[in-house]
Order: structure tokens, then C-alpha cells, then sequence
């Protein structure tokens, strides 16, 4: 399964700490870094990194750079500010509050997880796409990579491709696993599911 | 919450999901009055390492798991690999064998056999290559890292290593192998036809959820304490070596 990286800018060690740990305590996420300077920070974040960035509104200040780039590091940022409460300020669509509650802090983060997959809370489908789910039904009627590929129209080379990324999302490998979710998340029935398996 | 004074009997009396952890550890039953304390010094446990495990088992959502940060990565490391053999060697072989007794009192299809029982070898087969990747590279890297950190001039090879490898590759990789079970637990609730011996399918059923639970903790503490610990160690060893 795949985790949602976060990267943390804070120079304060304790609200630093205390990001990390409420971090931990969300599943699906790990903190990847951890800075208290800004010349850490941008050598640190080359392009195409994926993570997201907690930083506090100082190092932000200090690391303007950053932002000024292309790519979407702002669409990825949430600011860390000395208040009570914070809506979006500036350009940062989120900020944290240094004095809110555990609750909403939690809450923020959970949201952004649940926004990556646009799929509810508690759906555990992590964003199969209508192509994949082809695939894995078919996967799971026991037709193999060429069959596959023959029938949708695709070479064997992109059918593989998006067998290793279903595997990737549902961190399940064996073709009897990937079967037995087919059939309890509807995508197949029993009777349609391939009867090889332990032939 | 659980302390080091209580007797080892009454913990685990009251709180009998600690009952599993015992193996784990070493520890034998027969307590007497000993106090967990006693027993875990008498076992070759460090108590306060002990304690931290249990009270983390027990209460997972207001303890604080980085409480474990105190402890050196060569216990968790031991404790780790105590909970992987407890899987291979009793937990595993023990659902395997009840399923296979509730496949074969069952009058399912020969098509629905194949599937359940073909899922839990591919399920175990999984199950031991997951393990055996960490025993076999992740779990030797993180001590080795501990032991250069502790160093004062870390080996030149190691932090070459280093900068081209961290711990993050295998978290981002690192599966959970509680999914597929909590599938199968839905497969028999909701899809299979009804078992004859619908106990002993409740029997599998409370196994199921028990070992999900399990894997859940232990997947937890290799995620949000073991790898960030990592983490902290293969940057404190590089800044040392001056490179970040």
C-alpha cells in the first residue's frame, strides 16, 4: 500500500515533535523529513518529489524560492501559524493552527489523505481506476496477460503495467487475492471467478 | 494502564489478548505472586521494554507509541523478529488448519474450496516472502545502522551506503498483510453459501479477526515507530559524516 509522505519545516523543535506525532498516529501517512532551517529545505526538494509539506510561516518566508517555481509544491503546502484557528491564508489552500484542538488538526490531515484517492473514508478501493477494474475482472475470470490484452485492445507490455499498479494500490500480489477482492467488492461474482486456482 | 509492580498473573488474567505477547517474549506461565517486573527479569526481558509493548497492545489509540523511541532498535529489532516466528510457526499453521477442517466439513462447491484454500497458500506464500524480505536485508540494515551511529568514526562503506539508501525505499513498498485476510473474513460472511459447522466457522472467523488485530499493531510499530526511528538515525549518521 501506498503512504502519504510528509515532509516538516518547522524550526520549532516541540511543535515539530508535535506534528510528527500526531502524524503517526494517522494511518497511511510517514513523515519522510524533518528541517529547521530553510537552506535544508529547498536543497532537499528537487522537482518532482510528491510529498507534502508542512512548514511553518517563517521557513516559508525564508524559502520564497521554493514556491516560485513551476510544479504544484503550493497546491501541496500546509502552513503552520501561531493562532487559534486558521483557514487558508495566502496562497496555501491549508493551515494549521498552533492552538487547535488535536481533533482538528487530525481532521485536516485526514482530509487530505481522503482528497488523494477521491474516495470516502473506509472505501478501500484506493482509487482503482475504471481501466483497472476491467483488468483485475478479468484477471480474475483466470485470463491470462495476452487474453487480456487481446480482448481490450492492448499490448501485453500495458496490460502488465497495469496489473503491477492494481498490486501497487491494493497490496495484494497473488492472482487468489486479487480474486477474492474482485468478489467482495462486487467487481466479480463466485460464479464468474476463475475455478483454476490450487488446480 | 499496566505497571511494572502488578502482579504478572493479574495482568495477564485481566487482559487475556496479552496472552499471545508471553511467547513472543520468552515468557513461560506458572507466575505465582511475581510482579511483571520479576518475571521479566527472570526471563531476560528488560521490564520497561515489556511494559511499553503491553500498554501500546492494549491501548493503541491514546498511548503513545513514540514512548517506544526510548528503547534501543535492537529490542524492537528482537521483538520483531519473535512476532514474525510466532506467525510462521503457530499462528498461520493453526488457521491453515482449522480452515482446512472447515473446507473439508463443508459442503461448498469444489470450485469454492479451491478458491479459499488456494487463497491461504498464496495468502502464507506471501505472508513468507514479506517476512523473509525484512529478515533477510531490512531488519540486518537497521543493525547495522545502530551499531555505526554508536560508533565515532562510522565505516566510510557504510555512509557511501547511506547515500544512496534509505529506509523510505522499503516503508513506501512495505505491504500490509492484513487486507487480504479481512477479504476472505467478508467472503465467508457475506458471499459464501452457510457452513453445516457454522461454530467452528465462527471459530475461523474470531482467529481471522484476532490475527488482522495483531498484524495491524505490528505493521504499526513497524511504520510509525521503527521506520521514523530509521529515519532520524540515517540522518544524524550522514550529518555526522558530513553530508547533510
Amino acid at each position: 500500500m501506498n503512504r502519504t509522505g510528509f515532509i516538516l519545516a518547522v524550526e520549532s523543535y516541540l511543535v515539530r515533535k508535535g506534528l510528527v506525532a500526531t502524524l503517526n498516529r494517522i494511518p497511511g501517512t510517514l513523515v519522510v523529513k524533518e528541517f529547521d532551517t530553510a537552506p535544508g529545505l529547498m536543497e532537499f526538494m528537487k522537482p518532482g518529489r510528491s510529498e507534502y509539506l508542512v512548514i511553518s510561516q517563517t521557513l516559508f518566508d525564508e524559502a520564497t524560492a521554493l514556491f516560485l517555481s513551476p510544479g504544484h509544491l503550493l497546491e501541496r503546502t500546509i502552513l503552520v501559524v501561531d493562532t487559534d484557528t486558521a483557514a487558508g491564508s495566502g496562497n496555501v489552500k491549508v493551515s494549521i493552527g498552533t492552538g487547535e484542538s488535536k481533533d482538528a488538526i487530525i481532521r485536516k490531515f485526514t482530509d487530505i489523505l481522503h482528497s488523494q484517492g477521491d474516495q470516502p473514508a473506509g472505501a478501500r478501493e484506493f482509487g482503482l481506476t475504471p481501466r483497472e477494474k476491467t483488468i483485475l475482472r478479468l484477471v480474475s475470470m483466470g485470463l491470462t496477460n495476452k487474453q487480456i490484452a487481446d480482448q481490450l485492445f492492448l499490448s501485453a507490455h500495458t496490460v502488465i503495467t497495469h496489473r503491477k499498479n492494481i498490486i501497487g494500490k491494493l497490496g495484494i500480489k497473488s492472482v487468489s487475492g486479487l480474486t477474492i477482492y474482485a468478489i467482495v467488492n462486487n467487481i466479480i461474482t463466485i460464479e464468474e471467478a476463475s475455478s483454476k486456482h490450487a488446480e | 494502564m499496566i505497571d511494572k509492580k502488578m502482579p504478572m498473573g493479574r495482568a495477564v488474567l485481566e487482559h487475556n489478548q496479552l496472552l499471545p505477547l508471553l511467547t513472543r517474549f520468552n515468557i513461560r506461565l506458572g507466575f505465582g505472586e511475581m510482579s511483571i517486573e520479576e518475571v521479566c527479569r527472570t526471563s531476560g526481558v528488560n521490564p520497561d521494554f515489556f511494559l511499553e509493548i503491553v500498554n501500546a497492545y492494549l491501548d493503541k489509540g491514546s498511548h503513545l507509541m513514540e514512548e517506544l523511541s526510548h528503547f534501543s532498535l535492537e529490542n524492537m529489532v528482537a521483538y520483531l523478529k519473535a512476532t514474525h516466528s510466532y506467525y510462521l510457526d503457530v499462528a498461520l499453521p493453526r488457521m491453515q488448519k482449522k480452515i482446512n477442517q472447515l473446507l473439508d466439513l463443508s459442503e461448498l462447491s469444489r470450485k469454492e474450496i479451491n478458491l479459499v484454500a488456494g487463497f491461504f497458500n498464496d495468502y502464507k506464500q506471501d505472508f513468507m516472502d514479506h517476512i523473509s524480505l525484512e529478515e533477510k536485508e531490512v531488519l540486518p540494515y537497521i543493525l547495522e545502522l545502530e551499531k555505526q551511529a554508536l560508533q565515532n568514526m562510522p565505516d566510510s562503506g557504510f555512509i557511501e551506503r547511506l547515500k544512496n539508501y534509505s529506509i523510505t525505499a522499503f516503508a513506501n513498498k512495505h505491504d500490509r498483510l492484513e487486507y487480504s485476510l479481512e477479504n476472505l473474513s467478508k467472503l465467508i460472511i457475506k458471499y459464501l453459501p452457510p457452513f453445516k459447522d457454522q461454530e467452528l466457522c465462527i471459530g475461523v472467523l474470531r482467529d481471522l479477526a484476532e490475527l488482522v488485530k495483531d498484524l495491524i499493531d505490528h505493521a504499526d510499530m513497524e511504520d510509525k515507530v521503527l521506520i521514523p526511528r530509521v529515519v532520524e538515525l540515517e540522518q544524524r549518521l550522514l550529518h555526522k559524516a558530513g553530508i547533510s
